[in-house]
């Protein structure tokens, strides 16, 4: 695993929060790719009808998940969007989706990376 | 121990129950706010709790303000553990109840040692409650036969009167005198006397029901409360309770003894205007009838009141139940 992928996802980190259980770290990441497209619609969905409240409410939920993953960038990329959604900064909502969607797509990309290395 | 785990996102959720097990708790794990009220406030639900903040239904501050109304139950200590880090919502969540506040990403080590604090506290509010209800029981009941004492037993016929005058429902009220129990004392010794006491004690307890009062009076004597006991039904529960004294000697350390009980007794839906005290002094004659009338027998009190002059007439002692 490279540097630049690594700051994607923490494995270390992520590994040490659970215990070195890497059964339970492969059942996270199933968890995460099964839950997240729905949560990304969503937000999607928020994003383009401008609903600011609905913006702070999935990006919150998506940056809670995001730190548990140690998923440091994706989760500050939530964080943003939460941010503009909390301040209704409306106008910025679109680029910080955009921005969240490639760090996501990164991330996951990491994670089946991921799979495979933990495999016994 | 149990602890609840609310959090509607099921990553968190999973994490979190996986990492609790590993240290031996017991995880109920729930997806919304209104489930974990639910759950906390179960009489024997967890006394622990890691609650997300944002959840549907009812979010994390408002479970801690729906447990903290209840003032019927043991305390519970509650966690927020939430990716809101602002210092305003820290004060909000601590504000709503909440004892503890944690942010997301959790350090493991640092969850567990939070969660021993909330242990300790709760073993100490164990402890002050066990304390209180110890102290609470001191003040309430005799030391040397567990019945209510004689406060307890005077304030509980205050109410049960109030009560039989306010819904005529009759009630009867018995003093019990242990025949001879001078003797006992000053033959066998106070030991020996104690231990007489604490098996009439025991004896009068288990045969009345679950809702009538037994207290000890003074000395030897004691006071009883029939709730709901009709002039039908009296002279029998009186029988019941003089058999269960006299019919089996009470085993001492030094061997068995006989024992037998004087009563009098006042069974009426009709008290009348008059005052506790005056009651019991008619119970008291009731009382001194039956010894009159050679021990271990029951001596009812009767007075006659009538609307125009309640306190008229005088209470006589008459004989109902045979030796």
């Amino acid at each position: 695993m490279n540097t630049a992928s690594a700051s994607i996802l923490d494995l270390e980190d992520l590994l040490n929060r659970v215990d070195d259980d890497r059964e339970l770290l492969a059942e996270l990441f199933l968890i995460f790719k099964t839950v997240f497209p729905a949560h990304l619609q969503r937000l999607s969905e928020a994003v383009n009808g401008e609903s600011a409240t609905q913006v702070e409410t999935e990006s919150h939920t998506l940056k809670g998940m995001l730190l548990n993953l140690s998923a440091p960038r994706a989760a500050a990329a939530a964080s943003e969007l939460e941010r503009l959604g909390r301040d209704h900064s409306i106008g910025s909502m679109k680029v910080a989706f955009a921005g969240f969607q490639a760090e996501a797509e990164a991330l996951l990309s990491q994670m089946d990376e991921c799979v495979i290395e933990l495999r016994p | 121990m149990k602890i609840l785990i609310a959090d509607d996102d099921s990553l968190s959720r999973r994490l979190l129950e996986k990492t609790l097990q590993r240290a031996k708790y017991e995880v109920t794990a729930v997806e919304n706010g209104l489930s974990a009220a639910v759950q906390l406030c179960k009489i024997d639900g967890p006394r622990l709790a890691l609650l997300d903040w944002q959840m549907p239904e009812l979010d994390g501050p408002g479970v801690c303000r729906e447990v903290r109304k209840r003032k019927d139950q043991g305390y519970v200590y509650m966690i927020l553990l939430t990716s809101k880090a602002l210092k305003k919502d820290i004060v909000t969540g601590l504000g709503a109840g909440a004892d503890d506040y944690l942010t997301k990403p959790f350090d493991t080590e640092e969850l567990k040692a939070r969660l021993r604090t909330g242990q300790r506290i709760l073993e100490l509010e164990d402890k002050l409650v066990e304390a209180r209800e110890y102290m609470r029981f001191k003040a309430t009941h005799d030391s040397l036969t567990s019945l209510f004492n004689r406060g307890v037993i005077m304030e509980l016929l205050g109410r049960e009167i109030s009560r039989s005058r306010r819904e005529r429902i009759p009630t009867a009220i018995m003093l019990c005198d242990v025949d001879h129990f001078k003797k006992v004392n000053d033959t066998h010794g106070h030991l020996i006397g104690d231990e007489v006491l604490q098996e009439v004690a025991r004896r009068l307890l288990s045969s009345v029901r679950s809702y009538d009062y037994v207290g000890r009076y003074g000395g030897e004597e004691f006071l009883v409360i029939l709730n709901n006991c009709d002039a039908t039904a009296a002279p029998g529960r009186a029988e019941a309770l003089r058999k269960a004294i006299a019919d089996t000697p009470v085993n001492t350390t030094i061997g068995p003894f006989r024992v037998t009980l004087s009563t009098g007794m006042h069974q009426t839906d009709n008290w009348g205007f008059r005052t506790v005290e005056e009651l019991l002094h008619e119970v008291d004659a009731a009382l001194y009838a039956a010894k009159a009338a050679g021990r271990n027998c029951v001596k009812f009190a009767k007075s006659d009141i009538t609307a125009d002059d309640p306190r008229a007439l005088a209470t006589q002692a008459v004989e109902i139940v045979p030796r």
